[in-house]
């Protein structure tokens, strides 16, 4: 068995107020080769985000992947363009925008987007048309922050790490039992 | 309404009314907010911290190219679009441009030649003053001129009010009148306490009087044929242009106002490469400033622009140490005692309005030893106004702030000339004329009176 389970950012219901600063500093570290810099100004691509905030009348919160251990996107993927590196499931330049990982999330964490590359739509060459990829949660790879969690002016997102949190909770629980 | 706010992309999470030190933003919690139009002075802090943008993939919002018709901004505008927004008025300066008969004529606050490279991918802070007197030119302006000649303008005629008013102990603390946004709170929230505030126009208000008579002379064309564009770090200014007293050149001083962003929209549009323009300077006399002038952009420059003019002014002597480390202020109330000969001159510096309220009501109560106070109503004065480049990330904005600063004092200490008092361009200008400082000229077109707006709220 793996040492540890993969790790992924969860948000807070409570304290999220929808403010979508997670999506926007999401989409700004992931869209270096489309030199973006600190302003909003250089946005010339759409905003992208890998983590979507949901809201309604009672509650706002953004959702995001879970980093699946058996995850299905993976094993649907016939292109074989879903990699696990350490903790961290991501997509690789290899998607072909089937669309199979967004059928088979049982989240919904996984969205087909357009790529754009130096400010410019990237076109299939068979067909002409604007290529489409699948875009999710990559835990800001290769970087030290997470530019949700960083981002949130709420601290409502926060990275788990479930064994911690279940050792956590059993110490709740047994402490509880003092009370009886 | 000049700020305002998109119901249909706004979630509701009210971070703007966090920032908005007027309670103007009214709304439930997870509800679209809307703006008080009364109690609103149109800081556009609230366009600086919005982050609900309209995201181009999903259906059921109105399409993009209708939102940015909606809010007057150019078709070529490629960045998200935000809840929070302030209305775009490049639409009239291209026009203007495009306008053969327009003697047209632009001014730069000094705010902006240190945040406009910003949003073309250059460094935070990046000092672009050259370029950007060279994109001016290259955008088709007859005359590039400049706020911060009118900075140091204004600082002739703040300084000698000031002088006067100690001197005869009338009106004491003076208040700067340059930020529109304080002056119209002011005007709603204290308008008992008026007479304080100086009757200085704002530097770009100064600037569209001079360029509609003096500089219509001096270039010999009829005041009724310039259009006068003025590029702003500040939403406000919009506001500012546009009040009925506004006019004592005979037409309005400023026609148009636009911010720091929508002069990057413009060059965007016209497609001219910022980036990689040969550098030029700004047109004389009236582009001609010193580094007093550029001060004006952070928060206690007025003081220190004011101080380095007034000490020798008052004293016949040279100030000893011109750098006035002392009244630099940052986000809140920076006070500080300068000997000036005689007379020991208690001043205040601050930035982010909500903290004037204390010193005002300590005005009202006689509590007040203060005699010169500068307000700013953004955090760090117009470096971070709300229509400078909107920062993406929270965590860079201190150093947006810092560097944007910090270009400003290099800008000032590069300068040759760093007093107002020594600019040959203002001499020449009130030899041949304004007369003297507060003057009959200078009162008709310099100076302004203000009135409550209380009864609205």
């Amino acid at each position: 068995m793996k040492e540890s389970f993969n790790t992924f950012v969860i948000a807070d219901p409570n304290k999220c107020i929808g403010c979508k600063a997670c999506e926007v500093a999401c989409s700004s570290v992931h869209n270096e080769e489309n030199n973006i810099g600190y302003t909003v100004g250089t946005m010339t691509t759409p905003v992208i985000p890998r983590l979507y905030l949901v809201k309604n009348e009672k509650f706002c919160a953004p959702i995001q992947c879970r980093h699946c251990e058996d995850a299905p996107c993976a094993n649907a993927c016939p292109n074989k363009a879903i990699k696990q590196e350490g903790d961290i499931i991501y997509i690789d330049e290899n998607c072909i925008g089937c669309k199979t990982c967004l059928m088979a999330c049982p989240i919904g964490a996984i969205e087909l987007l357009p790529h754009y590359k130096n400010e410019e739509k990237v076109i299939q060459l068979g067909l002409e048309e604007e290529k489409l990829i699948a875009y999710k949660c990559d835990l800001c790879k290769g970087k030290e922050t997470k530019a949700c969690i960083e981002a949130c002016p709420q601290n409502a997102l926060r990275l788990v790490d479930i064994k911690e949190d279940k050792k956590n909770k059993n110490i709740k629980a047994a402490l509880g039992l003092m009370n009886l | 309404m000049i700020v305002n706010i998109d119901k249909e992309i706004c979630t509701g999470c009210r971070r703007c009314a966090s920032v908005c030190p007027v309670d103007a933003i009214e709304g439930k919690q997870g509800e679209a907010q809307s703006i008080n139009e009364d109690k609103c002075i149109i800081c556009g802090q609230c366009v600086q911290i919005c982050s609900a943008y309209s995201s181009e993939f999903e259906e059921e919002t109105t399409p993009i190219d209708i939102k940015l018709k909606e809010r007057g901004m150019l078709e070529t505008v490629k960045e998200p679009l935000f809840a929070a927004y302030n209305v775009c008025d490049v639409e009239k300066v291209k026009n203007s441009l495009s306008n053969d008969k327009l003697y047209t004529v632009v001014q730069c606050a000094p705010a902006v030649r240190v945040a406009l490279a910003e949003d073309f991918g250059l460094d935070l802070g990046s000092l672009t003053d050259k370029k950007l007197a060279a994109v001016l030119r290259r955008m088709g302006f007859d005359r590039v001129y400049d706020t911060n000649f009118s900075a140091d303008l204004t600082i002739m005629e703040e300084g000698s009010e000031l002088i006067k008013r100690v001197s005869e102990n009338s009106n004491l603390p003076m208040f700067t009148s340059c930020c529109p946004a304080w002056v119209k709170f002011m005007e709603q929230e204290y308008p008992e306490l008026l007479n304080h505030l100086s009757s200085c126009k704002s530097p770009q208000q100064m600037a569209g009087a001079i360029f509609k008579t003096y500089g219509a002379d001096i270039d010999n064309v009829d005041a009724k044929d310039i259009f006068s564009v003025s590029v702003m770090p500040c939403t406000c200014k919009k506001f500012e242009c546009d009040r009925d007293e506004m006019n004592s050149s005979g037409y309005k001083d400023v026609d148009v106002v636009i911010t720091t962003r929508e002069l990057g929209y413009l060059i965007k549009d016209m497609g001219i490469d910022f980036k990689y323009i040969e550098e030029e300077t700004f047109d004389n006399p009236l582009g001609d400033y010193t580094g007093a002038g550029t001060l004006f952009g952070t928060t206690g420059g007025v003081m220190e622009a004011a101080i380095r003019t007034g000490y020798e002014l008052i004293t016949k002597e040279s100030i000893p140490n011109i750098d006035i480390n002392s009244v630099r202020g940052q986000n809140g109330v920076t006070k500080s005692s300068i000997d000036v000969g005689d007379i020991k001159l208690n001043v205040a510096v601050v930035s982010g309005l909500e903290n004037v309220r204390p010193i005002l009501e300590d005005i009202k109560n006689n509590k007040s030893d203060l005699h010169f106070i500068e307000v700013m109503t953004c955090p760090e004065g117009c470096i971070s106004g709300g229509g400078q480049p909107k920062v993406i990330l929270d965590k860079y904005k201190k150093m947006a702030y810092d560097n944007r600063k910090e270009s400003l004092y290099t800008h000032d200490g590069e300068c040759g000339v760093r007093k107002s008092h020594e600019n040959n361009s203002i001499k020449k200008l009130y030899d041949e004329f304004l007369g003297e400082p507060l003057g009959e000229k200078s009162h008709h077109l310099l100076h302004t009176e203000y009135a409550s707006r209380k009864e609205k709220c």
